[in-house]
């Protein structure tokens, strides 16, 4: 059973704006509350409004299961790979600054900090929806 | 003390009232309403703040609280109205 009018249009102009606010969270991460794991729950709340207001299967085309593991996958192997650049260059797991690009040692950090933000995103937004989508189709017996 | 701390107060004390009604309540739809009461407060309250204080950073967090809210308060409804979210 669909949900009423109300709900799906306000879900249809929402939609895009709570991803847009999400990708900003995470890429303002380095400079402001907020981050990757904040801004991938609101990117993966935003496909949970979409199955709450339509139905489970609306969503799960969407994202379909494949992209999200796809997703997941790629986010925890980012994130390992820049903790491990760290290590392949002769620092310490996550030792940023140690990292040989042609800047001052605080920017290589702030860049790093921002691209492990938005491994840590990738990874969060394609949880969140699973988590979702996966337990209310377990009660759908 | 100016009126923005005044207003602040007064939006906590109506809080307060609504949680002994989230407590007490004696149905789940009473504790819905009451919690989404509160929710609401509780934007009005960061807004104010981020005006009082001038942390225009608040009003993020002031957003995302909603649309946590929002999300939260349209489950419950599914739920209670098919007993089951999905």
């Amino acid at each position: 059973m669909m949900t009423t009018v109300v709900i799906q249009t306000i879900a249809r102009v929402v939609v895009p704006f709570l991803q847009l606010f999400g990708l900003y969270i995470i890429v303002h991460g380095p400079v402001s509350p907020g981050g990757g794991f904040q801004g991938g729950v609101i990117v993966g709340a935003s496909m949970i409004l979409l199955a709450l207001s339509y139905d489970l299967s609306s969503a799960e085309t969407k994202v379909s299961h494949k992209v999200r593991i796809a997703m997941d996958s790629t986010g925890a192997l980012l994130f390992a790979g820049m903790g491990l650049l760290c290590l392949l260059v002769g620092g310490v797991f996550l030792e940023y600054g140690i990292i040989p690009l042609p800047m001052a040692p605080a920017e290589v950090r702030g860049l790093m900090i921002l691209l492990v933000g938005v491994a840590i995103g990738i990874h969060i937004m394609a949880l969140a929806a699973s988590l979702f989508l996966h337990l209310a189709e377990e009660h759908d017996t | 003390m100016s009126v923005f701390l005044v207003i602040v107060l007064a939006l906590c004390f109506t809080a307060l009232l609504c949680t002994y009604r989230l407590i007490s309540g004696p149905t789940l739809p009473d504790r819905i309403v009451a919690a989404q009461a509160i929710t609401t407060k509780t934007l009005a309250i960061l807004t104010l703040l981020a005006f009082m204080y001038e942390q225009m950073i608040f009003l993020d967090i002031s957003l995302t609280y909603a649309v946590l809210a929002f999300l939260s308060v349209l489950a419950v409804a599914r739920y209670l109205e098919r007993g089951k979210v999905g």
